[in-house]
């Protein structure tokens, strides 16, 4: 097992390599995952190109949107001052991916990219109705992070192709988000079921959902009864998830654990925002 | 065989080697350099015993590529005291009795310092400990007595923050 190692000194350097050793080269982000599943030998690239170096780390906003760079760490995000209020889930998600030594090195473009269904972060940044921009030798663009992700371990992104960024609306002052997360225990621990939610105070209503089907889904249905019901459809609005997701037995739950759960956790997790709207709950 | 020049910044003295691209960190210092105190375990970053400090954080040296440490600060077990000038978490572990077999202890000190590090002053709860230390593993079980040492050098630290070991 090798590979050759590449340090580009830009973007389209990276690019370049990417396009001309095709599928026998991957990007290097934090490494947390690629370096595992090199090591299990699932997964043999033949040329690593690091992602390190090329300012793609900043978190950054303009007038109306934060702009995450890809290698922003979780750690990161977990530190930043303004993903606190209105955007507190960001750091809820970022703080339970893995230990802290993963949460120093793993990174937010990194959790996207590989596409798993129990990432963390994935559900909030769904919620915010986030887009992804991509850099490759076509050019850039963006997309919706829901049109992005098509199942486990799949994207829409091209292999000579970067994800450069994740950008999404500043949510307007009187809205909430609420991430949850269950495992098999508290801290270090692969989500067994996680939940997003956001809700402004105007009715609009988003509920994400990882662990419980192939990707990270949002659930149009129990978002449009809670747009029009508030507080008082949130239960159905958990027992609608439950009921659209696919979630499958493995080693850490079964799936009708699973469904139990979503519709716990999807209502919990809107009473949350609710609270912090009217400022009950921080 | 293909090795590749590598630098590295480790406890503060600069190292010329030569590496393969695929050697992680942990692979580096303990068979390049004979650093054992760093630890090898899971190799998959479950169990922590390999942490050491990369720019002053804990990270997982079983699954960082020694490329990726380039140009970038690492402080391993060695470099953070000796046993003249141990270091406080290290003179809190040996005074609350928390070391058992000892496997996880460099990766545990190592983990503490950097979350102690990140607290500023502050003295963590024994809630914001367990979690902090919740990547690193001890299967001797000896939680309790290592949580009460990493508390009782963060109040030293925090009473007397000139101590020569907050700097390293």
């Amino acid at each position: 097992m090798s590979f050759a190692f590449h340090r580009p000194d830009s973007i389209d350097a990276a690019i370049a390599v990417a396009r001309e050793h095709g599928a026998s080269a991957r990007f290097l982000a934090g490494g947390t995952d690629l370096i595992i599943q090199i090591n299990r030998r699932r997964i043999a690239p033949e040329h690593l190109i690091s992602l390190a170096g090329l300012g793609l780390d900043t978190i950054g906003e303009t007038g109306s949107e934060f702009v995450i760079g890809a290698m922003a760490t979780h750690d990161a995000v977990v530190g930043h001052p303004a993903f606190q209020k209105q955007l507190k889930a960001l750091t809820e998600a970022s703080a339970v991916v893995g230990g802290r030594q993963v949460r120093n090195i793993a990174t937010v473009g990194g959790n996207i990219v590989n596409a798993s269904p129990a990432a963390d972060l994935v559900p909030v940044l769904l919620t915010l109705d986030a887009t992804v921009e991509l850099r490759g030798g076509a050019g850039t663009r963006t997309l919706p992070l829901d049109r992005f992700l098509v199942e486990r371990g799949r994207t829409e992104r091209r292999p000579d192709e970067i994800l450069t960024a994740v950008r999404f609306d500043k949510p307007p002052a009187d809205s909430a988000t609420a991430f949850l997360k269950a495992g098999r225990r508290k801290a270090m621990e692969i989500s067994v079921i996680c939940v997003a939610a956001h809700l402004v105070s105007d009715g609009k209503a988003r509920i994400a959902i990882g662990a419980a089907a192939s990707r990270t889904l949002r659930v149009p249905a129990a978002e449009a009864i809670v747009e029009k019901g508030g507080r008082a459809a949130f239960a159905e609005a958990g027992r609608i998830a439950a009921r659209q997701m696919s979630p499958i037995d493995d080693v850490r739950a079964s799936a009708r654990y699973r469904r139990l759960l979503v519709a716990a956790m999807v209502e919990r997790a809107l009473g949350i925002c609710a609270d912090r709207i009217e400022g009950k709950s921080t | 065989m293909s090795r590749q020049p590598l630098d590295l910044t480790i406890n503060g003295e600069s190292y010329q080697l030569m590496v393969e691209p695929h050697w992680s960190l942990l692979q580096v210092l303990r068979r390049e350099l004979g650093m054992t105190g760093t630890k090898e375990n899971c190799l998959e970053a479950e169990c922590g015993v390999c942490t050491v400090l990369l720019d002053g954080k804990a990270v997982n040296s079983c699954i960082l590529l020694a490329e990726q440490a380039r140009g970038r600060s690492i402080v391993t077990i060695e470099g953070l005291g000796d046993p003249e000038h141990l270091h406080p978490l290290q003179r809190a572990f040996i005074d609350h009795g928390a070391v058992q077999c000892g496997y996880c202890i460099p990766g545990m000190i190592l983990t503490a310092k950097s979350f102690l590090d990140e607290c500023r002053g502050h003295v963590p709860s024994e809630a914001e400990v367990r979690e902090a230390l919740s990547g690193t593993l001890c299967r001797c079980t000896g939680y309790q007595k290592i949580v009460e040492a990493v508390i009782a050098a963060a109040r030293q630290l925090n009473s007397w923050p000139e101590e020569a070991g907050r700097a390293s």
